[in-house]
């Protein structure tokens, strides 16, 4: 590489790695190719058919202390980015930082005792102010169409993003910042080079963002089923993210700005894409009726189904080698990761770039 | 653990007396290494809900049979004999085993036993060459049904499925112990505590199958440990022979103050 020219970087997979990681990269004095087997317009992957919830606190009861780590570091950046796309774009991505609220039935009580026990035993006494308990009055000044619960937990700086806003925001970003756009290009990712079925290229770097995509190259990498339905009431409204807690199956509520509410909750151990099932429509439906009667009237206008990329062992995972870099593993927490994540491999990109000089 | 005391089940002898499940946990690595510590040697896993039909190579069932145990499939959430049996044989072919755990349920808040659809079920499976352990509730007839129809192994609730509140209904299991002396019996589900298993021990059961109270623990590898080390001393204990309860405390030395007249009377209570 010469000083003149700029350095060349591939990027694969337009997912929410891949978009959010090209947008960043493309703000610097970088050649940006960007590489999707599918349609960028309508993006398939998890990050799709995902709820958009960056929840530290409640991943942190389920998960490792890293998670929770990254997912605050995660969240901080989620507030300037959100608003750099919106002053870069002119429009809104709807991130929203107005906590999130878990509710349990009267049987289920001891959930929401054992959450909490879990979280000071997880965090120490440091950060105890974050989350607030509710009695009934409480909880209804909060959230009002949760008026049929007793109590509930608060926790206050937990967020979500419309992900059905963000990426096509993302994509138009890359467009205006002159990013190449590859889509319908399968690829295989190797040093310095991507290869397709009819030939190959080089790049200086090539950055491997394709989740499931990339299984070939890293082993143990498993899909895990989730399941998601998108219902519209005009009776009911919440406030933010609700999570109900039950010792099965816990459901999660996200509303939207356009009156529907995205739930889902389902973590099936199988690499399974068919649609949805009966029984989990009627867990999910089930659950959120109980949540709120009214929700009984709503009609279902989406499912989805998708498989999340998880390693062995959960945890997200970067792969750093002269020219080739890979990112992958973010399980059920692309949002609440992906911006820590996408600044880890812009340093790491920075130092490679360097020595390459 | 002396090999002279083995666990008996369908002609298989095993040294550990725990049975684990493969749910529930953080994730497959932890899972695994609690399986590890937990040194049990048969394992439980479901399929239920995976689309058995669809795959034949799934990452996470490669690496639950890489634990090396024997794999116990069950047939968790069926809720007819017809289903358990369909599923009971989609396992077999999948995980290239006549193990079964079987599971009936009858009601689906507390996930309890339907003893009827059991006994349908495990008649079926037996004639169709599984080695069935039906998962069931504390019911002696039952129980004897089972054993009719050709189950070898009982695997009675300690308490509803996920409630870590130990033997709830002592009387009947201890009954069931009592009247069905020689049938390996497992207490599955409804342990929570390293304490209530070794309780189960003690009484004379044969082993102990859990799940929840593992994979749920803030350390689930070292809550497998801990459990590991509490059957093998409820075990340990069994054999050497637990010295029966008293009505009063008695003092292993006379107490010399008290006149001989009063040491037969109760001591007064605190």
């Amino acid at each position: 590489m010469t000083s003149e020219s700029k350095a060349r970087i591939a990027i694969a997979g337009g997912g929410l790695l891949g978009r959010l990681l090209a947008w960043r990269l493309s703000r610097r004095e970088l050649d940006i190719t960007l590489f999707e087997a599918g349609d960028l317009s309508l993006p398939a992957g998890a990050c799709w058919a995902a709820a958009g919830m960056i929840s530290p606190l409640s991943e942190l009861v389920q998960g490792e202390k890293e998670i929770y780590t990254l997912g605050l570091e995660s969240l901080k950046l989620w507030v300037g980015w959100s608003k750099q796309l919106e002053k870069q774009t002119g429009r809104t991505v709807e991130f929203r930082q107005a906590g999130s609220v878990l509710v349990a039935h009267g049987k289920d009580r001891s959930e929401l005792a054992q959450f909490l026990r879990d979280l000071h035993a997880k965090l120490g006494d440091l950060e105890k102010d974050q989350v607030q308990s509710l009695d009934a009055g409480a909880l209804g000044a909060l959230e009002p169409a949760l008026e049929r619960f007793e109590q509930g937990l608060f926790l206050r700086g937990e967020a979500d993003i419309n992900n059905h806003r963000l990426l096509p925001l993302l994509l138009s970003a890359l467009r205006q910042q002159g990013v190449a756009l590859r889509e319908r290009t399968k690829v295989r990712c190797e040093q310095n080079r991507i290869c397709f079925t009819e030939g190959e290229e080089q790049f200086d770097c090539v950055i491997d963002c394709r989740g499931l995509g990339a299984k070939d190259g890293i082993e143990g990498l498993r899909g895990v089923r989730g399941e998601v339905m998108v219902v519209e009431s005009r009776e009911v409204v919440l406030q933010r993210p609700v999570r109900l807690l039950h010792p099965r199956y816990s459901l999660y509520a996200v509303p939207r700005s356009d009156g529907r509410t995205v739930i889902g909750a389902t973590e099936i151990e199988s690499e399974d894409m068919s649609p949805i099932s009966v029984r989990s429509s009627m867990e999910l439906s089930s659950a959120l009726f109980s949540l709120n009667p009214a929700f009984a009237e709503a009609r279902i206008v989406e499912t989805r189904v998708h498989c999340r990329p998880a390693t062995l062992d959960n945890r997200p995972l970067i792969h750093n080698a002269q020219g080739q870099i890979r990112v992958n593993g973010l399980y059920r927490h692309g949002y609440l990761l992906a911006p820590a994540m996408v600044q880890q491999v812009e340093e790491i990109v920075t130092e490679q770039l360097l020595q390459v000089v | 653990m002396s090999v002279s005391d083995p666990l008996a089940l369908y002609g298989r002898e095993f040294n550990s007396r725990l049975l684990v499940g493969t749910a529930l946990y953080p994730s497959p690595a932890i899972m695994r290494e609690s399986v590890r510590a937990s040194a049990s040697e048969i394992i439980t896993l479901s399929l239920r809900r995976q689309n058995p039909a669809q795959q034949r190579d799934n990452v996470f069932w490669d690496y639950v049979r890489e634990t090396g145990c024997q794999l116990l499939p069950n047939t968790a959430g069926c809720k007819s004999p017809r289903e358990a049996v369909e599923l009971a044989k989609m396992s077999r072919e999948i995980f290239h085993t006549e193990w079964l755990k079987l599971e009936v349920i009858g009601d689906d808040y507390n996930l309890q036993p339907d003893p009827f659809g059991l006994v349908e079920a495990a008649r079926e499976l037996v004639n169709l060459g599984f080695k069935v352990l039906p998962y069931c509730t504390d019911d002696l007839v039952l129980c004897r049904k089972l054993l009719d129809v050709g189950c070898e192994v009982l695997m009675p609730w300690g308490a509803p499925i996920g409630t870590g509140q130990g033997l709830l209904n002592k009387y009947n299991l201890h009954m069931l112990r009592e009247r069905l002396p020689g049938v390996p019996l497992i207490i599955d589900a409804g342990i929570g505590a390293p304490s209530q298993a070794a309780e189960a021990l003690e009484a004379g059961f044969d082993a102990v199958l859990l799940n929840t109270a593992i994979a749920r623990a803030r350390d689930p590898v070292g809550m497998a440990g801990a459990f590991k080390l509490a059957i093998e001393s409820g075990r340990a204990a069994f054999n050497a022979g637990l010295m029966l309860k008293r009505q009063t405390a008695s003092p292993s030395t006379p107490t010399l103050d008290m006149p001989f007249w009063q040491q037969g009377e109760p001591l007064p209570q605190g």
